[in-house]
């Protein structure tokens, strides 16, 4: 009973500046609201680099040889790996699965050579997974002749090739003592908008990656495709268990198999985190100021209260309570505001092309897409509101502790 | 026994480098149903004494006892329990809780008591009534006159029905029509339902009304006389 007079006391007095109360209110909302957009941004653009990350790297699961991951040496192949796709199909007969052989060689044509990245890959896979046969620029994609090879832009114009044009790969691999070649002809060029990859790269039949190496039904990842990103934990336990068998083979998910990337985003985060904390600190000032002010002016009255009977901690409760109020109407319509302007940027996207003048950037070693969808992220967004609650409530603290030590009679004097 | 008891009190603020004593050494003692005026010009301690039997202000030195109770003995909780039970103010500048209705500055005395609400209902009309504000139950202060809110002051001083009222200087502001119903009210009061009041005023026509008159002179009863 003393309780609900105390919140209707407490909102009465709200009321009572009520341009002050609505302006403290506004400018928590407007702070939070900006808060959730940038949450909203930061997450989606995280998404976009997993996503990019994984379809171009590891997979959502990835099956390697056992060491790979350490050296990341193209002589540690998985060897069967027909049987092992095969397996891995049959184990998640939803998923995409990718086998992949990297080399590292020379890429000759009759107007020069440059280091190359030779990657060996199932077409018709990749172009489900990273749809490498958009990125094409000129030419087409690989038609699984065994004989094409789709050059990076930057490399074809180092090399000096055009379509049709002859280039020769030559590669030490397999622990040969040899150099071994192949003859390749330049079936397209590609832009994905990453650096290294359009300066370097170079995609061909995994057949014929697997000739240039020097062994047959090799790769050095297997990497397998989620309708669901979310069930790559459970995927990679029942691979785990499905290849228990083959104990040369390491199943890792994403997380594990790119933690750069992941302590990437986890860093990012983490000081995204420390912006928005230094926020709602500044936030917190402008609330302490606000019930500060209010209950400076309202100490006399304070004294009254005190004098008739009404605890200490009665007058402080309702102190911390108008503070809490401030900031649950500030949390409620900051987040609301604040999801709702985030809509247009999940469905739309923040197109920032204008700025940088492609259509793709480079972000930790990935190339993503210049439009960012927004992303909404339930745990973020609720922590950032209840923390919103937190500091308001944190900002009231000092006001109420004022008043709890009070003496009625000074208080009365106050002027 | 006096309902208050005040022995050898002594009240002393510090300003600056100065001390000003207040209080030297006061000996006084109230008994239940008594309609006492401390009068006495200003600075000579009445509001000080006052403050010090209502459990609002700490003695430098001796001792207050209300009801039986040392205060110098009690915690600030108990001491804000004996304020809210027994207990009853009235203020020179009205000091009612702007935000609430006379209803409600006079129902928050009983609130804060756990008083159940259909109780508390009938108490506060029948107080306010008592006071001469039926039908203005839901005005706020400020749409209420001077001596409106005093009348609410003492519904709010009274509704409780405390064994002792103080009121400090509660005519300063009104005028003398306002402040003759005023008094009249309180010595009805005090008549009707023994309501024990203390008075710290300049005001002659409280003086004529009160059953007793203590005049202070520099922080000491100069006189103590009963009619």
């Amino acid at each position: 009973m003393v309780f609900a007079r105390l919140v209707r006391l407490a909102y009465r007095n709200l009321g009572r500046n009520r341009r002050r109360t609505v302006l403290t209110v506004a400018a928590i909302a407007f702070g939070l609201t900006m808060v959730q957009l940038m949450i909203g941004i930061q997450e989606g653009s995280y998404a976009e680099m997993t996503r990019q990350a994984v379809s171009a790297f590891s997979g959502h699961v990835v099956v390697q040889e056992q060491g790979y991951a350490e050296r990341e040496d193209s002589d540690i192949v998985v060897t069967g790996t027909s049987a092992v796709v095969d397996r891995i199909r049959q184990a998640v007969p939803d998923a995409i699965v990718a086998p992949r052989l990297m080399l590292g060689g020379l890429l000759t044509s009759p107007h020069g050579s440059a280091g190359v990245a030779l990657v060996g890959l199932d077409p018709v896979a990749e172009a489900e997974v990273q749809h490498l046969d958009e990125k094409v620029v000129e030419g087409e994609w690989l038609s699984g002749d065994g004989r094409s090879v789709v050059l990076g832009e930057e490399l074809a114009r180092t090399l000096g090739v055009e379509l049709g044009d002859k280039v020769v790969y030559m590669g030490q691999h397999n622990g040969a003592t040899e150099v071994s070649s192949r003859l390749f002809r330049v079936a397209g060029t590609f832009r994905t908008g990453a650096t290294e990859l359009d300066a370097f790269g170079a995609f061909v039949d995994l057949a014929a990656a697997q000739e240039a190496f020097g062994q047959p039904d090799v790769s050095n990842r297997v990497t397998v495709h989620l309708k669901d990103p979310d069930t790559a934990d459970a995927v990679a336990a029942t691979l785990k268990d499905r290849l228990g068998d083959r104990s040369d083979l390491a199943v890792l998910t994403w997380r594990e198999a790119m933690p750069e990337l992941y302590a990437l985003i986890r860093l990012d985060r983490s000081t995204g985190n420390v912006m928005l904390v230094i926020l709602g600190l500044i936030v917190a000032m402008g609330v302490l100021n606000t019930v500060l002010m209010s209950v400076l002016e309202r100490t006399r009255e304070f004294g009254v209260m005190l004098s008739i009977g009404l605890k200490p901690t009665g007058l402080a409760a309702t102190i911390l309570l108008e503070g809490v109020t401030i900031g649950v109407l500030g949390a409620v319509i900051g987040t609301g505001v604040g999801l709702l302007a985030t809509w247009p940027l999940v469905v739309h996207g923040l197109d920032y092309s204008g700025f940088i003048g492609s259509d793709t950037m480079e972000t930790g070693g990935v190339a993503i897409s210049a439009v960012i969808h927004a992303a909404f992220e339930p745990t973020r967004t609720a922590t950032y509101a209840l923390g919103t609650i937190f500091f308001t409530a944190l900002a009231a603290v000092y006001p109420a502790s004022y008043v709890a030590r009070l003496e009625p009679v000074d208080a009365m004097r106050h002027v | 026994m006096p309902i208050v008891s005040v022995r050898g009190l002594t009240r002393e603020y510090q300003q600056g480098a100065v001390t000003v004593k207040a209080l030297r050494g006061v000996d006084l003692d109230i008994e239940s149903g008594e309609f006492t005026a401390l009068m006495g010009p200003s600075g000579s301690g009445k509001t000080t004494l006052l403050n010090l039997i209502g459990a609002l202000d700490e003695p430098t030195a001796g001792t207050v006892t209300v009801g039986g109770q040392d205060l110098t003995k009690l915690s600030r909780g108990q001491l804000s329990d004996l304020r809210l039970n027994q207990l009853g103010f009235i203020f020179q500048a009205y000091n009612l809780i702007p935000v609430l209705s006379a209803y409600e500055n006079a129902e928050f005395v009983l609130m804060l008591r756990g008083v159940p609400a259909e109780e508390r209902r009938r108490r506060v009309m029948q107080t306010l009534a008592d006071v001469g504000l039926a039908g203005l139950e839901n005005r706020r202060p400020n749409e209420l006159s001077g001596g409106q809110q005093q009348q609410v002051a003492v519904a709010r001083a009274i509704a409780g029905k405390p064994s002792l009222v103080l009121a400090d200087e509660p005519t300063a502001n009104l005028d003398s029509k306002t402040s003759h119903g005023l008094i009249e009210l309180m010595a009805e009061l005090n008549r009707t339902h023994g309501v024990t009041f203390v008075f710290a005023t300049h005001d002659p026509r409280v003086m004529d009304a009160a059953r007793r008159v203590v005049r202070m002179v520099d922080g000491q009863i100069a006189e103590d006389e009963r009619k």
